[in-house]
């Protein structure tokens, strides 16, 4: 028997992270920052999405890409608070997005009259952590319902987000949610990690979070991360 | 499943670098896996033998070694070449 031992030193998933690498040299051609938004299933993304497109729509061009592991619900919402097409990617069964699936929705995108990408991710606090889709960066959405300690039990989603997001505000009230600790508990895992507090339901919140969003798509792709 | 998807990736790596035709060859697979990249190691490994134990590969096992960081790379693939004496 004569083994012969190839040596290989191939990281894993590095025909993803080429992808990304294109998709980011694409958007950044063309000035256009992208948010991915991830969050456990259920966090309110959509219904943040919704109340965006409602206050921003006339004044930003808004491209979503949204993922579902089923269905084309989230996009059939979304699309009713736009003009521009809202592309579904159902991942029929996969827990994440890739970047391969960002680079074929660009396709349909015109990059020249988009100032921001937003992503609307898989809900799932784990595996989209490790995808890297060519975004600016990843904004991590969790609500009030769902416990202080999230970041603390998901802490790579945490830390590889650069903003946060608490929604679904307007439950403070009814639950002994302390979003104090909350956000104590993200800044262990991420000192940087900035919040928003948002209600898509009351609007509270909402004219901090259009505000970022617009000085982001004034600054382009490239500056957050 | 994204532990499934790493090992299916693993499996790629080692057919770009042996030939599909070779894979039956493979005896084992080097990987390192970084403590902070997210992956859950026993589903892993787990999901690399049930890959690795059924065909296009025969008799093939994963060496795992835990390292520090987030990397996760296929370091080696040793395959059985045959009877050197031939």
């Amino acid at each position: 028997m004569a083994i012969r031992r190839i040596e290989v030193r191939e990281k894993l998933m590095a025909k993803n992270d080429e992808i990304a690498a294109d998709v980011r040299r694409r958007l950044e051609a063309s000035g256009v920052p992208c948010l991915n938004l991830v969050s456990s299933p259920g966090s309110g993304k959509t219904a943040l999405l919704e109340r965006t497109l409602q206050q921003l729509g006339d004044e930003l061009n808004i491209a979503v890409v949204t993922g579902d592991v089923q269905t084309e619900n989230d996009a059939e919402r979304l699309a009713v608070h736009t003009d521009r097409l809202v592309q579904a990617v159902v991942t029929n069964g996969a827990c994440h997005m890739d970047a391969r699936q960002i680079l074929v929705a660009l396709e349909q995108i015109s990059l020249e009259d988009t100032d921001l990408l937003i992503i609307e991710n898989v809900g799932n606090l784990v595996c989209p952590a490790s995808w890297d889709l060519g975004e600016t960066a990843k904004i991590v959405i969790f609500s009030v319902t769902e416990g202080e300690d999230k970041p603390l039990k998901y802490p790579r989603m945490f830390e590889r987000s650069t903003w946060a997001v608490l929604s679904k505000t307007d439950l403070l009230p009814h639950l002994p949610f302390d979003p104090d600790k909350a956000v104590a508990f993200a800044r262990e895992v991420n000192p940087e990690l900035e919040f928003f507090f948002t209600s898509a339901l009351t609007g509270d919140g909402m004219d901090e979070w259009c505000e970022f969003l617009r000085q982001r798509a004034r600054a382009g792709s490239g500056t957050a991360v | 499943m994204h532990e499934l998807s790493l090992a299916m990736d693993v499996c790629r790596i080692t057919e770009d670098h042996v030939g599909r035709t070779s894979l039956g060859l493979v005896r084992e697979i080097g990987v390192e896996v970084g403590d902070r990249s997210g992956v859950e190691f026993g589903t892993f490994e787990f999901c690399l033998e049930s890959l690795l134990s059924a065909p296009p590969f025969v008799n093939a096992r994963p060496q795992i070694e835990r390292t520090p960081g987030d990397e996760l790379r296929v370091t080696y693939v040793e395959v059985d070449d045959g009877d050197s004496s031939d």
